[in-house]
């Protein structure tokens, strides 16, 4: 046993000398509260690696997978992303979930010039040199989403319920800017934070229902993050508010965290994403398949991330394969305008702002755990920063037009090439 | 000086190991060296050396005071804080003053400070500076707080529980409440700190950018050297005198002190103001080298994790909380970091990352009951051994 | 006479195009059909049918007066009905689950051959459409003869009340036998009446009748009677209905509000804010120089300011206005709020009934938040109970407490498993959780605990060891994700006093759980032998094993005790929160402070421990109810400083057991 362990350290070492393969680190908490969500990402890189090598790797080389564990501790993201570049000499990072980790990585990703693809819905105001932002800018998701509930559904008065952190703050900040152009008077936006992991819903859900006794129809915009929306949704449930009375429309709810609930009394609640699982296309039916038989589970699920780093990976294989080289700055210039299907259907195109065009589908919840996709817009460009906010309405992000992520078109002067942390 | 390093051989010989140590490292770094060491691994030892000398800190307070604070991470926190807002705030100004030199009119001082406020609270939605950075522009103002926020803190803290004579395992959950309180307190978006975003970007130093990191991180390797030495001289100094001697009394029986006419609360609370000094500068040094800091590093959690190493190394002798701070963080990055190899059981694979936690809990439960005095026992042991 | 001609050449052009696309033979769809050819002529407004502009497709179908439009009506809002991408043929299907699935006529039911999924388009109306479908529905369902169908109109109306429906539930209250449609009815009548109706005292009566009316649609009745609008004018308008005259200057009317509804309204010049002086100044630069002041001396808002005035004095820019000028222009303008309701009568009725029904409101809001704040602390006093047996009573730091409490939940989780009745489940879980974190309470105090009597403080090193070894083995086996655990349906829903007093059942069972523990629990350790030796044990375990005690194993079931309520705790916190392996380290920190505050070593203790924190953090969220991380906060902080004036807790043992 112990000269068995001893080799296997041995050739751990060796394979960590010689590199003549592709090597892609994965940087997905494995352990923490984030695991949760992270863990499954791991999963579907994995998967689509094995798939890529199986289909002839890439540029003649195996692509090989570097695992690491940045164990939910933001410092930890900062560091792991330092060691998968100068240590294990990575081609590119796929990673992190939350803006925390991201904001982490950043300065690391900028210093070595690394490449990274960022898989997760997000508040936006951010535009890196070294990352590709594979998931929805805020109006891929959010405004369509607010627009869904005053102009179908009428609502007039919104309670804008969110985790405290920055996604929730910077989107909600985005939304009531938003709606007070749209003519909703800031009295009937209220908001609400708590804390991760909340469970102590009564109060709020009461809250939310006192809304209704000004005659207006209220409408719920949650983005309470991860397992926090068990106890939300179940408090729903027992207060017995239904979609038709008061419709909540999530942007962090999917497939993955419905499937801890008794879906029943919450059919009809919507939720907005840029995939749902009950898409029906031929790659999605690929795809789901590939991902029970790798996972060997029929019934794990499939989510908007997954599709961000299908689509990510799937464009950086074509941008390394057209650039014939790994090397970033080649293949960063390879990645403008790359064109990969989405999930759902049309096509995704990587944008100078490193955002991806993605259409956005408003899903209701259906009793079975998937979402019925009620509405899909066309492809939406993603915007790095918001046009609803007046300081980030002049900025402008285009690296390969202008070489600036954050150019102000008022004063005409690129504000920082290095992103602020 | 040379009286301590005879009373108590560990001084002497922890000198020697941290110099030849930080030579070792720089020799073999990529910024001054060979480039054998990576830069992440640099930056890693430099960080396990704030963490040994906030574990030295608590190995004060509670093997020797035999306060079992629960809040000592917070202080270290609190100190990364009070930094990290020079540092935020110094480079911000680079950045706009930079950006504004070619606007048509030259900013006026209130332009300036708007765009430097919007850039850093921009992201949770602030504009303007709340007032806890009143001093964040000056450096000088900053370091003297990355000890007076943690002292000050700790003196009401303190003076409030040993005064009400809380003591023991009510005192543990105190101090754990505090450090919930504040953790929560920094978590709000709207406290001014920048809530769960904390503060990052902190391994730019302002002033410094054209330094590479590889040197950057030998100069806080360094640095923290230093303050781990420094550190370690003032404790074995301060715990060898009458001072130590009263402190241990306190530990063992703090009636009997208290009824011999000593002022046992003021000794507490010395020890308690003067470790969480020492953890608020281990965490100014700390934070620039780690790049960023949130509340999340102040979760209770962190501070249990601070009372495991020590209770590792081994309580009551300085070197083992340094043994323990370095052995179970340098232990945890390993395990952490992808490349330990994988047990494959034929059956079953174990794969290091998922299961490092278990094998880190069980280890603190066997530390517990099989080697109450830690690794720092062991080198009890081999020292008795060797003939004198 | 040309639109039919028209949609029959549609329907056989597209007839001819789906032909050629279609492999598959396939039955004619009726050409004839007048309801196919409506909705292809607004092909589009079907297809992605928008609460907007559906109302144009329903009016051309009502209008057509077939006879199968109400039922294909309710098809459609079902979301029953189909579009055949091929040829955009709107069909229904037959068995939505078959593969592949047969097309059927939306007129006459014929089969129209068969398609795979995508080939078809399922149009899913959204909610807005449904329910603007509904209210089209409602004149063909409200005298329908079957109740269900009346009450479905019912519900369409309540949800989107119409004008022209006023008379339409008065002609339905005439035939009316049903009760509880005649009820809803007659609610609905009260509120259109409100809203709709013309005569003044007729809604004024209305409005009365629903003095005292808690219900929230009441007041969503009545508040929008009372909605205002902010005006300037110079002088009041007489015949308007004036809700309030306001002062600037004051808290309701900022005098920077007040100049800016001024500027708004063209009554008074814009004033010059700092942004515009920059802009102005950025435009009316010549040679470096703005109004012969250099530009790199403008740096400072004074430079500016100058050289604006400068600007101004040459015409170049508009003057700004002084301050004198502004007081001038507010002091010759009245500003003011205008009800929207015109008639007086009805807004007076309405403010002085919704007055008197937020005093009752506000009243039961208090009761309602009393109700939360039981509810809350019987659940700290259930995650408690038990750490305040092993650290209270045996004086054990168990941090793995909060994994106790997971590992209940789980087995909750893992019992619905295999026993799919909700029911049944959760009786054999509760039991089961307890036999199965007692097992593991008395497992960990053999292999650990028992080693470190002598040394308090290090059992909880050992004990988190242990509870981050457990966490990560139980998210190894279950995974991170959290695992559903579903309550039966008689805790499912809430005890509805009214609309605003509400508690959900199980946060009733939760309640009842805590008091039956704390009942349990005093017996126990007061009334039986076993207590009695706990007791023993306790206070002097020596002198106790020399009374023929084991103290072993008194410790043993102590602590078995302990860790298996706890496991009961998980199970009741597992049904309304989320099962997680992170679910014991949201819970720890708060009962190891219910413990302390209440007082160690007394279940009374942790009783009021759990009240006091219960409605404490209740009663700061109320306060501040958009930040409940604050209240949490502010909670703790009050626990740092109550412990400080009372270190022993609220409960306080007297004499040597406190000692212990």
């Amino acid at each position: 046993m112990k000269k068995l362990l001893f080799s296997t350290a041995l050739a751990a070492l060796m394979t960590t000398g010689a590199h003549a393969e592709i090597r892609v680190g994965i940087l997905h908490s494995l352990s923490g509260t984030m695991a949760i969500s992270e863990t499954t990402l791991r999963d579907v890189m994995l998967m689509l690696i094995e798939e890529q090598n199986a289909r002839g790797g890439l540029l003649g080389e195996q692509i090989v997978p570097v695992v690491v564990d940045p164990a939910s501790d933001w410092p930890l993201f900062a560091e792991r992303a330092r060691e998968l570049l100068t240590v294990h000499d990575v081609d590119v990072i796929f990673g992190c979930w939350t803006s925390v980790s991201r904001k982490s990585v950043l300065p690391v990703i900028e210093e070595l010039n690394g490449l990274m693809f960022y898989p997760v819905q997000y508040e936006g105001e951010e535009s890196s040199r070294n990352v590709f932002y594979t998931g929805a800018a805020p109006n891929q998701q959010a405004i369509p989403a607010v627009d869904y509930f005053l102009n179908e559904l009428g609502v007039t008065r919104f309670a804008l319920l969110g985790t405290d952190y920055v996604y929730p703050r910077t989107t909600n900040r985005i939304l009531e800017a938003y709606l007070l152009d749209h003519g909703i008077p800031q009295e009937n936006i209220f908001v609400n934070y708590t804390p991760f992991g909340h469970s102590d819903w009564s109060s709020i859900v009461s809250d939310v229902v006192a809304l209704g006794e000004s005659g207006d129809q209220v409408g719920v915009i949650s983005t309470i993050n991860g397992d926090a929306n068990v106890g939300f949704y179940n408090e729903l449930a027992a207060q017995g508010v239904t979609a038709d009375a008061i419709p909540v429309v999530a942007f962090s709810v999917g497939e993955e965290e419905l499937a801890g609930l008794d879906t029943a009394p919450l059919v009809g609640h919507l939720a907005a994403w840029n995939y749902f699982e009950s898409a029906d296309t031929p790659e999605n039916e690929a795809f789901i398949e590939a991902w029970h038989a790798f996972t060997g589970d029929p019934d794990r699920v499939t989510n908007d991330p997954m599709e961000a780093h299908y689509i990510g990976f799937n464009m950086w294989v074509n941008a390394v394969t057209q650039a014939g080289t790994t090397d970033v700055d080649a293949v960063r210039a390879a990645m403008y305008g790359q064109q990969v299907p989405n999930l759902t259907g049309g096509i995704a195109t990587m944008l100078p702002n490193h955002h991806l065009t993605k259409p956005v589908l408003i899903g209701e919840i259906r009793a079975d755990g998937q979402f019925d996709i009620i509405s899909q817009t066309e492809p939406v460009p993603g915007d790095a920063w918001t046009d609803f906010l007046p300081e980030s309405a002049v900025l402008e992000s285009d690296w390969p037009g202008l070489g600036c992520g954050m150019y102000n078109t008022e004063t005409q002067t690129c504000v920082q090439i290095q992103s602020n942390y | 000086m040379i009286a301590l390093f005879r009373q108590n051989r560990s001084v002497p010989v922890m000198l020697a190991v941290l110099v030849i140590f930080a030579a070792f490292v720089t020799l073999l770094s990529e910024g001054a060296g060979t480039g054998a060491l990576s830069t992440s691994l640099v930056k890693t030892l430099g960080m396990t050396t704030c963490l040994a000398i906030v574990a030295l800190a608590m190995d004060m307070v509670w093997g020797y005071a035999g306060i079992l604070s629960l809040g000592h991470m917070a202080f270290f926190a609190l100190g990364g804080y009070m930094i990290g807002m020079w540092l935020m705030v110094a480079r911000t100004e680079g950045v706009i003053a930079a950006s504004l030199a070619q606007a048509p009119l030259p900013p006026t001082p209130q332009e300036l400070t708007d765009a430097v406020a919007v850039q850093i609270f921009g992201v949770v939605g602030g504009n303007s500076f709340p007032w806890m950075w009143a001093f964040s522009h000056s450096l000088i103002a900053q370091l003297l707080l990355v000890v007076l926020v943690p002292g000050l803190l700790a003196l009401v803290f303190g003076w409030l529980a040993f005064r009400s004579r809380v003591t023991g395992v009510y005192l543990s959950i105190l101090t754990q409440a505090m450090t919930l309180a504040l953790s929560l307190y920094l978590f709000q978006n709207d406290t001014g700190l920048r809530g769960n975003n904390g503060l990052s970007g902190l391994q730019n130093i302002p002033g410094a950018e054209s330094v590479p990191q590889s040197l950057m991180s030998v100069w806080f390797l360094w640095a923290s050297v230093a303050a781990l030495a420094l550190a370690y001289v003032f404790a074995a100094w301060v715990m060898a005198g009458k001072f130590g001697n009263v402190t241990r009394g306190i530990r063992d029986d703090e009636a009997r002190v208290r009824f011999l006419g000593y002022p046992v609360e003021g000794y507490k609370l010395f020890v308690f103001t003067g470790t969480a000094i020492m953890a608020g500068i281990a965490g100014a040094l700390y934070y620039p080298q780690a790049g960023i800091i949130n509340p999340d590093e102040m979760a209770p959690i962190a501070s249990i994790y601070l009372a495991v190493w020590v209770a590792i190394g081994g309580r009551g002798r300085l070197y083992g909380a340094v043994i323990g701070a370095v052995v179970v963080s340098l232990l945890s990055t390993w395990f952490t970091g992808g490349r330990a190899p994988d047990i494959n059981l034929g059956f079953y694979t174990i794969q290091w990352v998922d299961w490092w936690t278990v094998l880190l809990g069980l280890g603190f439960v066997l530390v517990t009951l099989f080697a109450p005095k830690g690794l720092g026992g062991l080198i009890d042991l081999l020292a008795r051994r060797t003939p004198q | 006479m040309i639109r039919p001609i028209l949609a029959t050449l549609v329907a056989v052009f597209l007839c001819a195009t789906a032909a050629a696309a279609q492999t598959a033979p396939a039955a004619e769809p009726a050409a004839e059909s007048g309801l196919q050819s409506i909705l292809q002529e607004h092909h589009d407004l079907v297809e992605r049918a928008s609460r907007q502009t559906v109302q144009t497709v329903l009016d051309a179908l009502i209008d057509s007066e077939d006879e199968a439009v109400p039922a294909f009506l309710e098809r459609w809002q079902a979301r029953e009905l189909y579009m055949r991408n091929a040829d955009g043929l709107f069909v229904y299907v037959q068995n939505d689950r078959a593969d592949p699935l047969v097309l059927l006529d939306i007129e006459t039911g014929a089969e129209l051959g068969t398609a795979g999924s995508r080939d078809l388009t399922a149009l899913r109306p959204n909610r807005g459409v449904q329910t603007v479908i509904g209210a089209a529905l409602v004149q063909f369902q409200l005298l329908a003869d079957d109740p269900a169908t009346r009450a479905t109109a019912l519900q369409a109306i309540e949800r989107a009340p119409e004008p022209g429906q006023l008379h339409m539930i008065g002609r339905m209250l005439d035939e009316e036998t049903d009760p509880a449609l005649r009820d809803q009815a007659e609610w609905l009548l009260t509120r259109m009446t409100i809203a709709f109706a013309e005569d003044e005292a007729q809604r004024v009566a209305a409005i009365e009748s629903l003095a005292g009316d808690v219900r929230v649609q009441a007041r969503a009745a009545l508040n929008p009677l009372l909605l205002t609008d902010r005006r300037v004018a110079e002088a009041l308008p007489r015949d308007a209905n004036i809700a309030r005259v306001l002062e600037p200057g004051s808290a309701a009317l900022p005098r920077a509000d007040a100049y800016a509804m001024l500027v708004a309204a063209g009554l008074a010049p814009q004033e010059v804010t700092a942004q515009m002086r920059r802009d102005a100044l950025i435009a009316n630069i010549t040679n470096g120089t703005v109004a012969g002041i250099q530009v790199h001396q403008l740096g400072t808002e004074a430079a500016r300011a100058r050289a604006y005035a400068a600007l101004a004095a040459a015409g170049a820019v508009p003057p700004a206005p002084t301050e004198a000028e502004q007081t001038a222009a507010l002091a010759a303008h009245v500003f003011y709020d205008e009800y929207r309701e015109p008639s007086t009568a009805v807004t007076a009725a309405a403010a002085e009934t919704v007055a008197a029904i937020n005093t009752h409101v506000g009243l039961l809001e208090a009761i309602d938040l009393s109700l939360d704040g039981i509810s809350l602390a019987s659940i700290y006093f259930l995650a408690a109970i038990g750490l305040a047996i092993t650290f209270g009573v045996m004086g054990v730091i168990n941090m793995a407490h909060g994994e106790f409490i997971m590992m209940g939940a789980y087995t909750g989780y893992v019992v619905q498993l295999f026993i799919p009745d909700y029911t049944v489940s959760i009786l054999v879980a509760l039991p089961l959780a307890f036999a199965v974190t007692f097992g593991a309470g008395v497992a960990m105090e053999r292999l650990v605990i028992r080693w470190l009597y002598s040394r308090p403080l290090e059992t909880l090193l050992a004990t988190f060891g242990i509870s981050i070894a457990l966490q990560q083995i139980v998210r190894q086996v279950f995974g991170a994700q959290a695992r559903p655990f579903t309550a039966p349906d008689w805790l499912s829903g809430s005890l509805v006093f009214n609309d605003v007093v509400a508690i959900s059942y199980i946060r009733i069972a939760i309640f009842g759980l805590g008091v039956l523990f704390f009942v349990l629990l005093w017996l126990i350790l007061n009334k039986t032998r076993l207590g009695l030796e706990v007791r023993a044990v306790t206070q002097n375990p020596s002198m106790a094993s020399s009374m023929g005690i084991n103290p072993d194993r008194i410790n043993m079931l102590t602590f078995g005790l302990g860790s298996g309520i706890a496991g009961i705790a998980g199970v009741a916190i597992g049904l309304f929160a989320q099962v997680t392996p992170e679910l014991g380290t949201h819970y720890i920190v708060q009962s190891f402070m219910t413990v302390v505050v209440g007082g160690v070593g007394n279940i009374f203790g942790t009783l009021a421990g759990a009240t006091l924190i219960g409605f404490l953090q209740k009663g700061i969220e109320w306060l501040n109810p958009s930040n409940t991380l604050a209240a949490q906060t502010y909670m703790i902080l009050f626990v740092i400083l109550f412990i400080q004036f009372r270190p022993r807790g609220i409960v306080a043992l007297k004499g040597r057991a406190a000692g212990a």
